[in-house]
């Protein structure tokens, strides 16, 4: 009974994925049904000569890069609102609300807009300084140790702050883009292709076992910082590292998604509830799978929807986000 | 505090108000002091004169009256609420404001330059605004309510920008709303504007015995005879006149009204029937001003060659400018939960 309950929610988890995945790859024009999916993928990944069918230019070329940047980019920044909520504890923490969304957002479109001569490979770096930047920003002014509301205040002014300079780039482009617009604001995966997957990756791929290495340091977070100190742990080093791996995480996707707003949110909240008696441990993957499949169910949204005009993936997911964030709060102070 | 030295201050508010809106004149460039002037005066021989009178002049307005409503909303907010965060960006009134305007537009019900349009539109979204972040923050405390406000404010800009997506052809200048800009306004945009705010200004320090009774707790009210449900309501509908006045003419311009309340109470020494009318001067000085540096900074940008469609708008400059005190009030600030 207990093995069942317990792998209920793995099994869920995994199905919505499944059904996400397929349903991305196959929704849209041309409408491809499931069983032909495999056959126009090999077609696809077969490469340059052969000649190749419309349905399996637009799976191999369009909808499989989209999918593959949504599960990175997803799971990469529900890990790190995790990370972060753990570090500050302050399930309030999520990235959009601390300034580092803004901040990698900030960054990347800087150099976009003005077309700063900074190659693409290296906009996640540029992306992970405006977050590390953001972040650092806002902790300082907010100090550490104050009330979530205090640092939640701080950040939002802070994040406004960098929303209106973000705005101000914009506006003295020569035209406006309204899609680059919507892509820094909120997260948006328009015009995903293979090139910018493998931009991204390469990040992903080092920030893994950076993840995995800050698992023990959660662990001592949690005790709290003076019981940390009396075991004899660094609790202010480990909470910087943590939170150099966040800004990371959400810096590296900012590039091709934009801040993907409400994600890092959302999942770490879902995980908790899932496993309500677990920890961070636990919590991190979880985070990780519910990040993706949020951020898949949310750009199936944003495609079809409104069809045929695309929406940005961000507006739905703070159509998701605000209501459950809602939600937390009134069950917290009832 | 001495008559004599009440008189002095308020000369010198008046006298920092005039200055402000002399340097906003002069910031654009082109026209010097007595051109403007005369232009002012009425003289609309030259060209430089007509820009100042029909460019200038109605963009200065536009900021005056931009400020002042945000001030006394922002004052009116943070006193019936009794919570010194409370502002029209953080209880969800001014996004919903820029919903309603551009909700209109895309629906056609509001045609593009229309000032009482946009105001009505304006009315609406600021008022659904304000009712979604009440029902999300329920019994919450003052920390609390900024929650829900910033929630509430991200849900609008949700709705806000899947609007902007559908058809992004109709919003040639959304980035206006959306950041708060007082560029291009001509005398047409302030047809209505100006005896709308003008007009809840005055309601609103008329008001401001009540504003002070409430301030002293809702039993205190109620033991002087005054209904603490009703007054609060009919204030806080007053703050949402004056939010959606403000975002009718100039878009989303933040921090204007959490900043400018703390200072306006702090120069009053707390009584309302002076910090209303401090506000409103306060209010419009910097936003005033802030439009001043905008113009600088278009004006420099434009010299370094850099395009430009609306310039720097004036929503940034009040955005940084808001986000650095805040922080640093924040900072010092024992009032602030935590």
């Amino acid at each position: 009974m207990t093995s069942v309950r317990q792998a209920a929610p793995a099994l869920v988890t995994v199905a919505v994925l499944a059904g996400a995945a397929v349903a991305a790859l196959g929704l849209g024009t041309p409408l491809v049904a499931p069983h032909a999916l495999p056959a126009l993928i090999f077609e696809g990944s077969a490469g340059q000569g052969a000649p190749v069918s419309v349905e399996s230019v637009v799976v191999w070329e369009l909808r499989l890069p989209r999918l593959v940047t949504a599960l990175l980019g997803g799971a990469a920044v529900g890990a790190a609102g995790l990370l972060l909520q753990e570090a500050l504890r302050n399930r309030l923490a999520a990235p959009e609300l601390i300034g580092v969304s803004s901040g990698a957002a900030l960054a990347v479109a800087v150099c976009v807009v003005w077309a700063l001569p900074v190659p693409l490979a290296l906009h996640p770096v540029a992306g992970l300084a405006g977050a590390a930047a953001g972040g650092a920003l806002c902790l300082a002014a907010a100090r550490l140790g104050r009330s979530p509301a205090a640092v939640l205040l701080i950040g939002a002014a802070v994040s406004a702050a960098l929303q209106a300079s973000l705005l101000a780039v914009l506006s003295v482009a020569d035209r406006l883009q309204y899609d680059l617009l919507f892509r820094y604001l909120v997260g948006s995966l328009t015009g995903v292709m293979w090139d910018q997957v493998g931009y991204v990756a390469p990040w992903i791929a080092v920030a893994v076992p950076l993840v995995a290495l800050c698992v023990p340091a959660l662990g001592l977070l949690r005790l709290g910082d003076e019981a940390a100190a009396a075991l004899g742990g660094r609790a202010a080093r480990a909470r910087l590292g943590v939170l150099a791996v966040s800004a990371l995480l959400v810096g590296c996707v900012a590039g091709p998604c934009g801040p993907l707003a409400w994600v890092g949110f959302l999942a770490p909240l879902l995980a908790r509830r899932l496993r309500p008696h677990g920890e961070a441990r636990a919590w991190l993957p979880w985070s990780a799978a519910l990040g993706a499949a949020v951020t898949v169910v949310a750009d199936l949204a944003a495609r079809t929807a409104l069809d045929p005009v695309e929406t940005p993936l961000g507006a739905w997911t703070a159509l998701a986000g605000v209501p459950v964030a809602a939600l937390v709060l009134a069950r917290r102070t009832a | 505090m001495s008559p004599a030295r009440a008189v002095l201050r308020w000369a010198g508010v008046v006298t920092g108000l005039l200055a402000v809106a002399a340097a906003h004149l002069l910031a654009r460039g082109g026209a010097d002091p007595a051109t403007a002037a005369e232009a002012l005066l009425g003289d609309r021989s030259g060209l430089d004169h007509r820009i100042v009178a029909e460019l200038g002049a109605p963009r200065l307005v536009t900021a005056l009256l931009t400020g002042a409503a945000l001030g006394v909303a922002g004052l009116v907010l943070q006193t019936a609420l009794r919570n010194p965060l409370a502002a029209p960006e953080f209880t969800g009134v001014n996004p919903g404001a820029v919903l309603g305007i551009l909700a209109g537009l895309q629906s056609g019900l509001v045609p593009a330059d229309s000032a009482g349009g946009a105001l009505a539109a304006a009315l609406a979204g600021g008022a659904a605004g304000g009712l979604v972040t009440w029902v999300i923050a329920g019994r919450s405390d003052a920390g609390g309510l900024v929650v829900a406000g910033l929630l509430g404010g991200a849900l609008l800009a949700g709705f806000t920008t899947l609007l902007l997506a559908y058809q992004p052809s109709r919003f040639g200048n959304a980035l206006r709303w959306l950041i708060g800009s007082v560029e291009g306004r001509v005398w047409e945009h302030l047809a209505h504007g100006w005896w709308w705010v003008c007009g809840w200004t005055l309601l609103a320090w008329a008001g401001a015995a009540a504003l002070g009774v409430l301030s002293g707790g809702d039993e205190h009210a109620a033991s002087l005879g005054l209904n603490p449900r009703v007054a609060r309501a009919l204030l806080l509908g007053a703050a949402i006149a004056l939010s959606a006045g403000a975002a009718s003419l100039a878009g989303a311009v933040s921090f204007v009204g959490l900043v400018v309340p703390h200072a306006a109470r702090w120069a009053s020494g707390g009584d309302p029937r002076r910090g209303v009318p401090l506000a409103a001067l306060l209010g419009a000085g910097a936003v005033t001003l802030a439009d001043a540096v905008a113009q600088v900074a278009t004006r420099l940008l434009a010299d370094g060659g850099a395009a430009h469609r609306l310039g720097v708008p004036t929503g940034v400059v009040t955005a940084l400018a808001g986000a650095a005190v805040l922080v640093t009030v924040a900072r010092r600030s024992r009032h602030l939960p935590g």
